[in-house]
């Protein structure tokens, strides 16, 4: 593309419809963390940290040829901290500290004082104030992955997507058509959405507070179901969302844009937050009358409707200011479901431009709802929550332990036909559950049901680079109070709270940068391949020339262990792991799978050609499988154990590095690199807490980072003849001190070689040898763990290991891409010589993707 | 539902009276007046919300609990 032709496709877009122009090709890369501030726990101060979330999201939206456009995007979630499970009367202590070190536990039973108008009381005195109860969650992960695939015609367009979100607990698959229709010579645009979601639910009830929830009397249609023996229960449910959208967008003047949308979603089946409570106080009747009566205060599992129809519309009205070259959005929308919910939004949006590629755009948004029919804080019921069963004479029934019943009378106990009897020693009362028919068909206290506003405000700050780079960085603080609802009649004070979200974007237009790059890469491409084509494993490899001063790139590694647990190379069996792996005491569990994903953002800028100089942040997403061992010692039932699949995640160390060029002569290169990893990533990772006790430190392996600053140097050489091309790296990781939780990962050295073949000028096929030794980890976890297992000792780690890689590199050489440069590793374990008890290693594939500019 | 048809007939009947030409929509071609100006920002506040209130969006693609 000459610059006519750039002109001449801006022109044509500018002639477009806006927000619907045809855009360039683009790829971002975007992180986001939700900060939640601690809830009021009034006289309990919350050990539990706040809830945060922490979101990367890549997506890639492409120009095929023509007519097609393809956008693809994947987000993944990791989640932990604190979350209301339920609401309670103050005057209850719901969030009694256990003591000083486990942090508040959600006490979800318990007996309340009330008035003689059932007010609670608090010391004798009324206190009508409302808490809500806390569990906590250790990090659970989220992946979502989207498409769309479009076709467009001169006025409309049609696109087909899909995707799928999946947790441990809840996985989605949607599909879905949506579209536009341009008329009235383009100044009416009519779009529209069709979508179907399946959901299937299969939740494992929060460990810690389930065996207080009263599940007996859960309504039909919900499987409640005892998994594995664990002593865990699921809840396991469907649900199904219908959405319908239509969508009207008009140009009203040169300045002044106009859209209204309307929405349908019809959702069935599961509907309830699995994790949510609901607090009932049972009031036995027979108490009334008297000045202090006593409720027995239980929780039971929110119970929605099966079914729910929301209707929106939304109108948005967007004006151009041409004295400041702003543009203002105003946007409105209602929100109506037949749960008894309305909710109004109202947004603005000031976009300003200020020159030199810098936009500002600050923002504020209102928000407010009313409460579900069937919202609750929390029930009272006038009924005993258990009673002594009677027949109907008034009698008392017994029952014996093979289930023979008796009637009571005067302490005097008679069979069924009326004869007396004297019963069995392990005769007891026949006791009997609430009556579930005299409570509310429908009942939820979760805050996102109650009646509350929302006011939040923020700014996003972008610049575009030259080159097609843009840089995005957004904030957003957002408050929710009972008392900002529109109207008033807002839920209480005790459910505010607020949270902060702060986001970081990278956003390369692939067609801008190619008209920038075109001149660079018509003469850097030809004859430096080897630069290119590298090992996909294979890091600080490879230097830039100072003419494509910068790269942005992308770097996934997937690893796994599977199988056997491994005693330096030999398989070892249950009970030799049981008497040796946990050394001084005995292993109970054993890991069995074990997989982790690393992303690495990886960016780098040469100042010069003999200096490169590279940041890397990494996210990881790990789980772990462990598993009872044969012949463990009995279990202490004191102690709550438990296998299972473990999962952790979150923002790990930075890499930061210097390429220096000690060699460049045709045909071969040799650079020096010295590497620093600072500690961002979490090495004080806890598991959640079960059945009301410390679980303690995760394992090692499921920790972030290493908790320590560590030294990376590396020496690389590379050289190349012909179709052929080859190189070695000897690397090392020097851990410079201990970490603050105690312990230092072992010092690592590693040593490269490969070999490579050009299979044509723009595909490249290599296979690489890689040595890796590393130390023996120092000092152990300074505070509690439960030590379940060989992953949980510090002696279990490092070793001796041999891999071949098998690996691909493509560059793309002409076309919207060039200059797009993938490649694929896939490392397979030839030798493993562990120390200590590990898991046997499956292999490690990579994927990078970067582009130099 | 009566006021709302008759609000869209007036809308697309008034619509028939605009007139801006093709060349002087450059204005309304800028980045910043598209109706989603920035679909980055926009995707994580539309999480954000869905996860901490029952209003919905209109589109109501995806999946997930939310259930925080």
């Amino acid at each position: 593309m000459n610059k006519s032709q750039a002109l001449t496709a801006l022109t044509s877009a500018a002639l477009l419809l806006p927000g619907l122009a045809a855009e360039n090709s683009q790829v971002s890369l975007q992180y986001s963390r939700y900060q939640e501030g601690k809830r009021n726990l009034f006289d309990v101060k919350s050990q539990f940290d706040p809830l945060q979330v922490d979101t990367t999201r890549f997506s890639l939206d492409l120009g095929l040829y023509d007519r097609w456009r393809l956008g693809l995007t994947y987000t993944e979630d990791v989640w932990s901290g604190a979350t209301p499970i339920a609401t309670a009367p103050l005057a209850a202590q719901p969030n009694r500290p256990l003591d000083v070190t486990s942090g508040a536990s959600p006490l979800l039973t318990g007996q309340v004082e009330l008035d003689a108008d059932l007010n609670p009381l608090r010391g004798g005195i009324k206190d009508s104030r409302l808490v809500h109860v806390l569990a906590t969650a250790s990090p659970e992960v989220r992946r979502a992955g989207d498409f769309r695939l479009g076709y467009e015609w001169n006025e409309a367009e049609l696109s087909l997507l899909g995707g799928f979100s999946l947790e441990n607990d809840y996985k989605s698959a949607y599909g879905g058509v949506s579209g536009r229709l341009d008329f009235n010579r383009k100044l009416t645009t009519l779009s529209y959405g069709f979508n179907y979601t399946h959901s299937d639910i299969q939740a494992i009830l929060d460990h810690d507070s389930s065996p207080y929830i009263v599940k007996d009397s859960y309504r039909t249609g919900i499987n409640l179901r005892q998994k594995g023996g664990l002593g865990l229960e699921q809840l396991v449910g469907k649900r199904q969302d219908f959405a319908l959208n239509l969508g009207l967008s008009q140009i009203l003047t040169r300045d002044d844009l106009l859209s209204l949308n309307l929405g349908y979603t019809r959702s069935a089946g599961f509907l309830e937050n699995p994790y949510k409570a609901v607090t009932v106080l049972f009031i036995d009747p027979a108490q009334l009358g008297q000045l202090v009566l006593i409720g027995n205060r239980r929780a039971l599992l929110e119970e929605r409707p099966a079914l729910r129809n929301q209707g929106v519309v939304g109108l948005k009205w967007v004006h151009y200011l041409a004295s400041l070259d702003a543009a203002l959005h105003l946007g409105y929308q209602f929100a109506r479901d037949d749960w008894g919910i309305a909710a109004h939004t109202f947004e603005a949006q000031w976009i300003q431009p200020l020159g030199g590629g810098w936009t500002i755009a600050p923002r504020i948004r209102y928000y407010s709802q009313d409460q579900a029919s069937f919202y609750q804080p929390y029930l009272l019921s006038l009924q005993p929550f258990e009673a002594i069963a009677k027949d109907s004479r008034g009698r008392e029934i017994w029952v014996d332990g093979q289930g023979r019943e008796y009637f009571v009378d005067s302490g005097d106990f008679f069979d069924a036909s009326g004869n007396p009897v004297t019963p069995p020693d392990d005769v007891a009362p026949k006791r009997i559950r609430f009556n579930r028919q005299a409570l509310p068909k429908h009942f939820s206290s979760d805050h996102r049901l109650s009646g509350f506003g929302a006011l939040s405000g923020g700014i996003t700050i972008s610049k575009v680079f030259a080159k097609g780079v843009t840089l995005e960085a957004g904030f957003e603080y957002y408050a929710h109070a009972g008392s900002l609802k529109l109207s008033g009649g807002g839920e209480d004070a005790y459910s505010d709270f607020d949270f902060l979200v702060a986001n970081a974007a990278l956003k390369m237009d692939l067609e801008a940068l190619q008209l920038s790059g075109l001149e660079h890469h018509a003469h850097h491409h030809h004859g430096t391949h080897g630069h290119h084509f590298l090992p996909a494993g294979l890091m600080y490899a490879h230097m830039m020339p100072a003419a494509t001063p910068f790269m942005v790139g992308y770097r996934l590694m997937h690893q796994s262990q599977n199988g056997n647990l491994l005693h330096g190379s030999r398989r070892a069996r249950d009970q030799l792991v049981v008497a040796k792996g946990c050394s001084p005491i005995a292993c109970r569990y054993v890991p069995k799978k074990m997989e982790m994903a690393m992303h690495m953002l990886e960016l780098m800028y040469a100042p010069s050609d003999w200096l490169n100089l590279m940041i890397m942040p990494q996210f990881m997403a790990m789980e772990m499988d462990i598993d009872e061992l044969s012949g463990r010692p009995p279990r202490d039932p004191a102690v709550f154990e438990h296998g299972g699949k473990h999962t952790t995640g979150g923002v790990s160390d930075t890499l930061l590095a210097t390429l220096i060029r000690l060699w460049h002569t045709p045909g071969h290169h040799l650079h020096l690199g010295l590497g620093l990893s600072a500690p961002t990533g979490d090495v004080h990772l806890k598991m959640r807490r079960m059945h009301q006790q410390e679980m303690g430190f995760h394992h090692f392996d499921m920790q972030l980072g290493s908790g320590s600053f560590d030294f990376i140097p590396s020496l690389t050489y590379t050289g190349e003849q012909g179709q052929w091309w080859w190189g070695g790296q000897l690397l090392g990781t020097v851990r410079l001190e201990e970490n603050d939780a105690g312990w230092r990962r072992g010092h690592l050295a590693q040593a490269s070689a490969w070999g490579g073949y050009s299979l044509t000028d723009w595909l490249g096929a290599s296979v690489r040898g890689v040595y890796t030794f590393q130390g023996k980890m120092a000092g152990d976890v300074d505070g509690f763990s439960l030590r379940l297992g060989p992953m949980d000792f510090p002696q279990n780690a490092g070793g001796k290991f041999f891999d071949l890689g098998f690996g691909l590199s493509a560059i793309v050489p002409s076309g919207p891409f060039a200059g797009n440069t993938l490649r694929f590793e896939w490392l397979q374990p030839v030798m493993d010589d562990f120390y200590g008890y590990q898991l046997k290693r499956e292999g490690a594939l990579t994927f990078t993707w970067s582009y130099t500019f | 539902m009566q006021r709302f048809a008759v609000g869209i007939t007036a809308l697309l009947f008034l619509a028939g009276c605009v007139q801006v030409a093709p060349w002087e929509r450059g204005r309304l071609a800028k980045p910043h007046m598209a109706l989603d100006p920035n679909p980055n920002q926009s995707a994580i506040q539309e999480h954000v919300y869905s996860s901490r209130e029952a209003g919905g969006g209109i589109k109501g693609a995806g999946g997930g609990c939310g259930c925080y």
